[in-house]
């Protein structure tokens, strides 16, 4: 051993180098050079090994591929690249085993492998050091590694066949574990396989945290717990992957009385305070009736509730208003605008792609879908098998816009599953458990679907195009020249005699209630709504190795989805009556650092269309859009909206409007929340303080404060109407006697620059910036 | 726990108790509370040192293509030289496309790094990340952007804010990930404060810098009291760091609005037609003139975007199908302006003496495949492309590492994005050992440990 060191001196330094190169984006693989060279051997130890590895055939698939993975030889920097390295090229993590054992066993004249003498193949000899390689020690002399593919050699070197017995699943263990901050524990990873039968591959599974601030995992499986909350790990072995759950409590002490005082409502709150009691989290007290008012106008609405609403509502002393306000919310005008706006957002309506007469087909449509509450389900399959003309079949515009097979898969996948399958595309997906093939399987039933008319350039054309599906065509997969079978992502294939419109079956498939992933992806996008953050954030990122934050409360909203065929109003209306959704946003002691598991309200800045008509409904002047941009750096004037159109009314994104760009709005450019931002900027501030949306508004004839000019009302019943306008509560005593020296005793001029500078002060004010 | 705030940089020696420590430990997982940080400073607590080195980071949104510009290989064949012919410049050894005439007069100005690459995907967002953080986002952690860091680091100089990014911040990419030109962990208080105009319009003005004209100072002072009587009501923000940060934004916001320094550092209406010309009225060359003011009045970062997105826009993102660039957009239309700006900013920095202590770099996410595509143009290519250096203690006129014959990996010399950052921290007088907070106070040095500044470029 220490003459094989010797030996390999120059692969120990290069090992050093290119592991630390490979720090940022892959730290397994400094991992691995650790464990080697401190000659930590992460498993139970050489007997447990020992029992695993009997004697006996070693297969080409089983054995020797999980191997190069692990050893990070097929990764994408070294052999796996799509040059391979230094003449060597693997299929990236493996994906190909049968080309991967061509290029190991018969690429270059079989020079690779020498089956009299396995310790002088190149395929062993390089990575363990017996002769100089670029990517440096993988494995040693005396390592099980080394031993096993000896083995798999002096076997004769198999090649991987048909009948090997596949991996079925892989499970971590343990499945959920609870430990305090500091501690570690030993995670294990087994496989299972088609052929019956299980072992240990932890010494070769890759690990990964989904949340480094509560724990954190070593190459070889040791987690560390960093801090508090619920974190999980990922386990991934030959493109399969499962997650192990870290469950870290805070160090409260809570009063009996704070837990009383959150009251379950219904299966929501369960599932919330089960994992507060697990995590050992207060709940905050329950938000006063003026708060949940707002608060369930804006998310139900994008609307604020009027002065005279919050009046009405705050002298109702029966016990059902909330209910009944939520009801009322559920069945307005308003309602209606405000979902079509977030569904576009969704389907990526914009005049940027689409030419003004196929915008407006597709914004309509959706309009009539939300208006009618068209059960979810049945809106995505209407999109999916969406036929007919753009113009008269708003949905098909959804196919204008994702023109190929590939884009159509990879946005469906995106916007109703809230996968990410883009990577697959070229190779299997690096990440996820995403393979090539899914990819073009899936892909395969838009093969058919074809276009004709307006050709697609936004600038111009009458934006009538006409989707039909033809009877032939197939989508050919570049790494196999040959197309496959329609088969749904998890799916079952299409049988080959089936002669009809491919997207059908798949958009049953998709909308299917066995479907988890999209009663997940739209249930968490509603919660998302309501509660300020997802269960799974980013809202539209579900791969399963981004986990929710609380399972069990996503699978039951999901699965109250699928119970109520898909009313999104139903479980609205379930969210907005928990006593999760009314908690007081204000912490308490114990709950003031955690936010991903709802035990208080977190406060949100107002999107950007939201606050756009919150401030021209507080000040009651209307804002204006006039001018709409084209692809490029083209503009041009519009007449469409009348005055008094609010900005959730808006048909796209394409409306030139500084106050909406600025505050983040989703430019729509790919099917992507990640592309809206509530973040507060120094320059929304500025505009707020300085620009001219308030000014404009404030300086108008019909604003709040000339109305209040003219109007017979002390100076403190003038501060009241404008904090109910504005915070939608009356001001405490405090506040008005501590705003009262600004507004009364003065006259004329002044007493409107008074009236003007307290409104500015509230619309500046964090309390009407956010909802709380 | 001082570790968090960077070793050997904060002392018990002026006023400043273990008490406010452990306040500055414990404020919360992400970042250090700004205010704090700020007040420490002002009792001199933070040491100054580098204090007076700037940076200008000029980021080549699209990626341009290595062997078009800056590493011309005229003896490839054909499918590889691409179009150009390599042009001489005042460094004999050293040769340029011929779409940068005005570079090649200042070549002994600044020097070349023609052996990049990274390991991240080739796709824009990841190269984003890279080259502006030094790290590929994994694990939930977002790493902050080295205009960030300084920000954090090193705070305010004068009433402007520290990191300024022009003209706006980056669109999205196709990769639907983040760009890197935020705070990241250190908190959304160390986002860059982002023009969000375009400086070459005719009357260009920082959007609502001033207040209204009928708002004198004591309407804007009562506005302002009226303000705090307000939003002091609600307790229940405390806990949002949103919250938190719209606060902090206004006291800045402020602060801007009332101060001339800051006023005027962004009126470009005080330069010169002949200085505003040489700079060239695009965008990018006004851009360019904002930048060198905003350093002189004291901004210590400004990050140049040369583009808003890869989408629509004539970029370098010449693959040559629409709809993005084809190699003639880049020569009639990208070249001449970023030519004309680049070179009049270092001329001016030079003039002014402003050189020595400003760095300016050139980067990109990656650079293009050494074989011209079937439309003409070239793909994403992370293995090999330059990047370029001048000024902030830079030797101009030089050459590191160099590419294979046909420019598609280093041959000598490689470099990689944390290597360059390692690079603007050491031109700015940072210590390598200082180390970040990240999320649960895990610490993060400034680059990752390994990736040395490129020592010949001083």
């Amino acid at each position: 051993m220490n003459s094989f060191r010797r030996l390999s001196g120059i692969g120990i330094s290069a090992t050093l180098q290119s592991s630390l190169w490979h720090r940022a984006s892959f730290p397994a693989v400094a991992m691995l050079f650790a464990i080697l060279t401190t000659g930590a051997i992460p498993l139970a130890g050489l007997h447990a090994e020992q029992e695993q590895f009997p004697a006996g055939p070693r297969s080409f698939r089983k054995d020797v591929l999980p191997i190069v993975a692990k050893a990070g030889c097929n990764s994408g920097v070294c052999h796996g690249a799509l040059s391979g390295k230094g003449g060597f090229k693997l299929s990236l993590r493996g994906y190909d085993p049968a080309s991967d054992y061509m290029v190991i066993a018969r690429q270059s004249g079989g020079r690779r492998l020498e089956l009299s003498d396995p310790g002088r193949s190149l395929f062993l000899a390089k990575p363990s050091g017996g002769i100089p390689h670029k990517g440096g020690l993988r494995f040693e002399v005396d390592s099980l590694e080394y031993r096993i593919i000896a083995e798999w050699i002096a076997q004769g070197a198999l090649p991987p066949a048909e009948g090997d017995p596949r991996v079925e699943r892989i499970e971590v263990l343990p499945k959920r574990v609870s430990l305090d901050v500091g501690q570690s524990q030993q995670v294990h990873v087994r496989a299972h396989y088609t052929s019956g039968d299980s072992r240990d591959v932890t010494r070769w599974a890759k690990f990964d945290s989904t949340d480094n601030s509560v724990a954190t995992i070593s190459d070889d499986g040791e987690l560390t717990v960093t801090g508090h909350g619920e974190g999980a790990v990922t386990a991934w072995y030959t493109s399969k992957i499962a997650m192990g759950r870290v469950v870290v409590a805070y160090p409260n002490e809570i009063d009996q009385a704070t837990r009383d005082e959150f009251q379950v409502r219904n299966f929501i709150d369960q599932h919330v305070l089960e994992q507060l009691e697990r995590l050992n989290l207060p709940p905050s007290r329950p938000a006063d009736d003026a708060t949940f008012l707002r608060r369930a106008f804006l998310n139900t609405t994008g609307t604020l509730p009027s002065a005279e609403e919050v009046r009405n509502f705050l002298t109702d002393s029966s016990n059902d208003k909330r209910d009944r306000v939520i009801d009322s919310l559920l069945s307005r005008a308003e309602f209606v605008d405000y979902w079509t706006h977030k569904w576009s957002d969704v389907l990526l309506i914009d005049g940027k792609r689409l030419p003004q007469p196929a915008v407006q087909a597709y914004y309509q449509w959706l309009h009539r879908q939300v208006e009618r509450n068209t059960p979810w389900d049945e809106l995505v399959y209407d999109v999916i098998v969406a036929r007919g003309s753009s113009l008269e079949s708003g949905a098909t515009n959804f196919y204008t816009i994702h023109a190929d097979a590939e884009s159509m898969t990879e946005n469906v996948c995106q916007a109703f599953l809230g996968l990410s399958i883009g990577c697959a595309k070229c190779h299997n997906h690096p990440l996820e458990k995403w393979t090539n093939d899914q990819y073009y399987a899936m892909a395969s039933h838009f093969a058919r679907v074809r276009a004709k008319g307006w050709a697609g350039n936004p600038t111009g054309g009458d934006g009538l195009r006409t989707l039909f599906v033809t009877s032939g065509g197939e989508l050919i997969q570049p790494l196999s020249g040959s197309p496959q079978p329609a088969t749904p992502l998890d799916g079952e294939p299409l049988d080959s005699s089936f002669q009809g419109d491919r997207r059908v079956p798949l958009a049953q498939w998709l909308t299917s209630s066995q479907n988890t992933l999209f009663s997940r992806a739209i249930a968490n996008r509603i919660w998302q709504n309501f509660l300020g953050i997802g269960l799974v954030e980013p809202v539209d990122d579900l791969r399963t190795s981004n986990p929710a934050s609380n399972e069990e409360l996503l699978a039951a909203i999901a699965n109250y989805l699928v119970e109520h065929d898909f009313d999104l109003k139903a479980l609205m209306r379930a969210i907005l009556r928990s006593s999760t959704y009314s908690l007081s946003s204000r912490v308490i002691p114990g709950n003031e650092k955690e936010n991903r598991y709802f035990s208080h309200y977190y406060p949100r800045r107002l999107s950007a269309e939201v606050l756009l008509d919150a401030v021209s409904q507080a000040t009651n002047v209307p804002s204006r859009f006039t001018r709409v941009r084209l692809r490029g750096a083209d503009f041009k004037d519009t007449d469409f909206y009348p005055e008094g159109t609010r900005a959730v009314q808006l048909y796209d994104a394409a409306v030139v409007s500084y106050f909406l760009k600025t505050f983040g709005r989703n430019p729509r450019n790919v099917t992507c929340e990640c592309e809206r931002s509530n973040v507060p900027s120094m320059v929304q501030v500025l505009h707020i303080a300085n620009g001219t949306t308030i000014r404009e508004k404030l300086a108008d004839d019909r604003s709040i404060t000339r109305r209040l000019l003219t109007e017979n009302l002390p100076a403190y019943g003038k501060i009241e109407e404008i904090y109910l306008a504005t915070l939608s509560r009356y001001p405490t005593d405090k506040e008005l006697q501590q705003l009262l020296p600004y507004v009364a005793g003065v006259e004329g001029q002044q007493h409107q620059e008074s009236l003007e500078d307290l409104v500015w002060s509230v619309l500046s004010s964090r309390e009407f910036l956010f909802n709380h | 726990m001082l570790d968090l705030v960077g070793a050997g940089r904060v002392h018990t020696c002026n006023g400043l108790t273990r008490r406010d420590f452990i306040k500055v430990g414990t404020l919360g997982p992400v970042g250090l509370n700004l205010a704090q940080l700020l007040e420490a400073k002002e009792q001199g607590a933070v040491k100054a040192s580098g204090d007076d080195k700037s940076c200008i980071m000029i980021f080549n949104l699209g990626a341009p293509s290595q062997l078009d510009t800056f590493d011309l290989k005229p003896d490839a064949p054909a499918e590889v030289r691409g179009p150009f012919q390599p042009i001489q410049t005042v460094r004999p050894e050293i040769q340029i496309s011929e779409i940068f005439p005005r570079h090649a007069r200042i070549a002994d100005k600044f020097s070349l790094v023609r052996s990049c690459h990274h390991r991240g995907a080739a796709v824009h967002d990841s190269g984003w990340q890279l080259l502006q953080t030094g790290r590929v986002f994994r694990g939930g952690v977002e790493s902050p952007h080295v205009g960030s860091v300084v920000s954090y680091l090193r705070g305010r100089r004068s009433d402007l804010p520290p990191f300024v990014i022009l003209p706006e911040t980056m669109g999205r990419g196709g990769g639907n990930i983040p760009n890197g030109q935020a705070g990241g962990f250190l908190g959304k208080a160390h986002d860059p404060f982002a023009l969000m105009a375009d400086p070459s319009q005719p009357k260009f003005k920082v959007p609502d810098l001033l207040p209204p004209p009928e708002i004198g100072t004591a309407r804007l002072d009562r506005r302002r009291r009226m303000r705090d009587i307000v939003d002091s009501a609600v307790k229940d923000f405390e806990a949002s760091e949103d919250a938190r940060l719209l606060d902090e934004n206004f006291h800045t916001a402020f602060r801007m609005m009332t101060s001339r320094e800051a006023r005027d550092a962004f009126d470009l209406s005080l330069e010169k037609d002949k200085v505003r010309e040489r700079y060239g009225m695009t965008r990018f060359g006004q851009c360019c003139l904002l930048a060198r003011r905003l350093i002189e009045a004291g901004v210590r970062f400004v990050t140049i975007n040369t583009f808003l997105t890869v989408f629509d826009e004539i970029t370098w993102d010449i693959h040559g199908s629409k709809p993005f660039t084809s190699i003639e957009g880049m020569k009639n239309i990208v070249a001449p302006v970023y030519d004309r700006a680049y070179s009049a900013l270092i001329e001016d920095l030079d003039q002014r003496g402003l050189l020595d202590t400003t760095l300016v770099c050139n980067l990109a996410e990656f650079g293009r495949t050494p074989k011209v595509n079937p439309a003409g143009g070239r793909d994403h290519w992370p293995q090999c492309f330059t990047c370029y250096f001048a000024g902030g203690g830079i030797q101009g006129g030089r050459v590191i590492g160099e590419s294979d014959p046909i420019g598609a990996v280093p041959a000598d010399r490689p470099v990689e994005p944390p290597n360059l950052l390692a690079t603007v921290y050491r031109s700015l007088g940072f210590e390598f050992e200082t180390h970040l907070s990240g999320p649960s106070g895990r610490p993060f040095p400034l680059v990752d440990l390994g990736y040395p500044e490129i020592h010949e470029l001083f």
